[in-house]
């Protein structure tokens, strides 16, 4: 057995452990499966708007200006706790958020709005979850950056946190 | 009280691990006599302790306020214990001072110094867990102010194959650290050619493996029964983790015997010892520190993954430097003949290494992926299917003629003697499995002749009780045999019939009529449940079973588990999984036909047997050896 050989098993170890290691600090959700839809339009849809009387287009609204995209559901706990920060974006930053209303109540779903304060500036309604199923969603809360050409940008599963509000925000930025 | 108590213990032990660690240097019996007793002592009482807050249900212990209620059942209450991380590090070390006081055990006046420098590794080993636990995960962490009730355990691990399972896999895991600690040894110290180490690392070896195997297998009970997917095994990271160390430990296992016998491939041998241990550690890493999905994650927590990957990386950096530089003395150049037992083992050998490699290559491709590109990836059952089953076919012809071969050249034409009656036996037992399934394809026949074949050959060695052959090792073939057994009918053979069946609808499975009776609400000790009632009639029309799947319910965690119902003979098992439903539209039911699903069982059981009779025998052996 030549004797450099017996170096390989240290190293190959070390390179794996390292890889390992660089995962670990990166931030990284490894349940997370990535969009398809990124980087393409937005699916094309149509549905009533639980706000406004006239029919929710989704041609007529996205392409203008960077937007947010949220699906949420007053059902949905998750949905309670990231409402601040979707507030944030709105208030603070102003920027327009899409608010799709999931598999809901309409009635429930206006005094929800009422109660905690309406971040949307428009709340199409996805009754049946067939527009969830477009946007590839897999649970709600699930947040969606759309650029001013209307692309998909990035995605969020699960509700936003401090963290993800200051990773939204940066990612705006650099879209800008 | 307990609780304190129980910390101070952990503290205790972390005392006598780190004083063992700089004891063993100086290879005063007394002192390290003491170190390691109270080592022991000292765990068994922190882990009693924790036993102890789980069973009376002692809220103020964040532990058992985040995993236990006082509803839960008595068993449940114990094996929630090591149903999470913080406790289940408390089990593992408890396992490591075991192990480390088995070591203890074979100190005499010859092996003193050799014996002292593998406590002295064990008691690193053991410091490093400790540490890990009381800094990252300590598991007797107080919470204020305490509250009425525990947040209650996970449903899917109430099951009594789960309650055991990572007891034994502890074993196999941590039985490991002492092949470790022993090939450091032997490889740190000058003339430790003349110690017979081998002897020293069988029994632990054995140990590893046997409990691995036992464990593995109850860990695939467990997915069978509960989680309802219809399916023993699923390529998931976890399972991979177990599995690896177990290949290399089946590879070290036959290894040592060479080595035994022939005095050859020594360094091979200490190096995979040392790869064992480090593959356990490394699925360890895999399972606490979040890095990847799977059923079996526990909590996300990055600091304890950077916490076990710099352990990882010392243990490893270490002990393959040290190979690296002190291994030179154990090479040789001996050369085995091809048709000889040691030509067989060499060659299983090389043959379960890469298979292990290509279990390694599958689970950490998509985190390599990932780290390289930002793609990712999964690698599921296809990829394994197509590597390891062919790597896998090839080891177990080897594994059906190598025992009967004899030791360097053998007759040719005397082997064919000696494998007639094998012969014959197969033929028969294989056209006969032929004539009930009737199902032909290439994987099935070569995985039944060979099931066959290596189950004829030890069943003929055995019935004859021939003196030459370790009855252990024939046991424990016989044990594999079965094994493939099951595997091959259950995965060629399988049927899966996925239906919306209503009340007093039927269905059909193979040649089995499925009759849908009814459905009632039932309620268990902490759980309520639809249960749904099925009848199962053979081709004459006689009730041969009642099957009643549930679809439980658990209030406390707010979480809904599926109990398959199953009917199991030796032939084959009906498996009915009680899918999302209502009584308007009806229920969805999954049906399986899993044709000897049982051997299995019973083999990886006829395995563990086999493996117990021989740590016995090798147990006998080093009394003679200390005399």
């Amino acid at each position: 057995m030549k004797k450099k050989l017996l170096i390989i098993p240290p190293l190959l170890f070390l390179l794996i452990l390292l890889t390992f290691f660089y995962l670990l600090i990166i931030e990284r959700n490894p349940s997370e499966i990535p969009s398809n839809l990124l980087d393409k339009s937005v699916p094309n849809f149509e549905t009533e708007s639980l706000l406004k009387k006239e029919r929710f287009i989704s041609s007529k609204e996205f392409g203008k200006e960077i937007m947010l995209v949220n699906f949420f559901a007053t059902w949905c706990l998750p949905c309670r706790d990231e409402h601040i920060y979707i507030k944030r974006f709105s208030d603070e930053k102003g920027i327009r958020v899409i608010g799709i209303n999931y598999k809901d109540n309409p009635k429930k779903a206006t005094q929800w709005l009422k109660d905690m304060g309406n971040p949307y500036s428009n709340v199409p309604i996805d009754k049946y979850g067939k527009i969830a199923i477009d946007w590839g969603v897999y649970g709600i809360p699930e947040t969606f950056i759309i650029s001013s050409e209307g692309i998909i940008k990035y995605r969020h599963v699960g509700s936003v946190t401090k963290k993800i509000y200051k990773k939204i925000n940066l990612l705006i930025k650099e879209i800008e | 009280m307990a609780p304190s108590l129980g910390n101070f213990a952990l503290w205790l032990s972390l005392f006598f691990a780190i004083s063992q660690f700089f004891i063993s240097k100086n290879n005063n019996l007394k002192l390290i006599k003491i170190s390691v007793n109270g080592l022991i002592i000292s765990s068994l009482i922190s882990f009693f302790l924790l036993m102890y807050s789980h069973v009376v249900s002692d809220f103020s212990v964040l532990n058992v306020f985040q995993n236990s209620h006082t509803t839960k059942p008595l068993l449940y209450k114990i094996s929630g214990i090591w149903g999470n991380h913080e406790g289940s590090m408390l089990l593992w070390i408890l396992v490591l001072t075991i192990f480390n006081y088995f070591i203890f055990k074979l100190y005499n006046k010859k092996n003193s110094t050799f014996i002292s420098k593998t406590l002295e590794t064990q008691a690193f080993i053991t410091t490093g867990f400790i540490l890990f636990t009381i800094l990252t995960s300590n598991p007797f962490e107080r919470m204020f102010p305490t509250q009425e009730n525990g947040l209650g355990f996970n449903p899917i691990l109430q099951d009594p194959a789960l309650a055991i399972h990572p007891p034994l896999l502890y074993i196999g895991y941590v039985g490991f650290s002492a092949a470790f600690s022993i090939s450091i040894a032997t490889l740190s110290l000058e003339n430790s050619e003349k110690i017979p180490w081998h002897i020293y690392m069988k029994p632990f070896v054995l140990a590893a493996w046997t409990f691995l195997s036992i464990g593995i297998a109850l860990g695939s009970v467990w997915a069978y029964y509960e989680l309802g997917w219809g399916g023993w095994w699923f390529w998931d990271p976890v399972e991979n983790a177990s599995f690896m160390p177990w290949l290399l430990g089946t590879a070290l296992l036959h290894s040592l015997i060479i080595v035994e016998k022939r005095r050859s491939l020594q360094a091979w041998v200490l190096l995979l010892s040392i790869l064992a241990f480090l593959l356990s550690v490394v699925g360890t890493f895999l399972v606490r520190s979040g890095i990847l999905t799977s059923i079996h994650t526990f909590a996300l927590d990055p600091s304890r993954g950077v916490y076990i990957l710099a352990f990882t990386a010392l243990l490893g950096g270490y002990s393959l430097i040290l190979f690296g530089t002190k291994s030179k003395k154990y090479f040789d150049n001996n050369y085995f003949t091809f048709f000889s037992k040691e030509g067989s083992i060499l060659i299983n050998n090389i043959l379960m290494v890469v298979v292990c490699a290509t279990v390694f290559l599958g689970t950490v491709y998509p985190l390599l992926i990932e780290a390289f590109t930002n793609n990712k990836i999964s690698v599921g059952e296809p990829y394994y299917n197509s590597t390891v089953i062919p790597i896998m076919i090839p080891a177990i012809l080897v594994m059906g003629i190598g025992p009967i071969l004899g030791w360097g050249k053998e007759n040719k034409s005397k082997i064919i003697k000696k494998i007639l009656p094998s012969i014959l036996l197969t033929t028969i037992l294989t056209i006969f499995i032929f004539l009930i399934y009737q199902s032909y394809s290439i994987v099935g026949i070569a995985g039944i002749i060979l099931a066959f074949w290596i189950i004829s050959n030890n069943l003929i060695i055995l019935i004859k009780k021939n003196k030459n052959y370790s009855i252990g090792m024939i046991v424990a073939h016989l044990g594999v045999g079965l094994l493939i057994l099951g595997i091959t009918g259950s995965s060629v053979w399988q049927e899966e019939k996925i239906t919306r069946m209503k009340i007093d609808s039927e269905t059909k499975i193979e040649k089995y009529n499925i009759v849908f009776e009814k459905i009632n609400e039932i309620r268990g000790t902490n759980y309520v449940a639809l249960q749904g009632n099925f009848l199962i009639y053979d081709e004459k029309k006689n009730i041969i079973a009642k099957l009643k799947p549930e679809n439980r319910f658990y209030p406390i965690t707010n979480n809904f588990t599926t109990e398959a119902s199953i009917h199991t003979n030796l032939f084959r098992d009906l498996y009915i999984v009680l899918g999302e439903g209502n009584l308007n539209d009806g229920w969805v039911v999954r049906i399986y036909y899993n044709p000897l699903v049982i051997w299995i069982w019973i083999g990886a059981l006829v395995i563990f047997l086999g493996g117990i009779t021989s740590i016995n025998i090798n147990l006998k052996k080093l009394k003679i050896l200390s005399q």
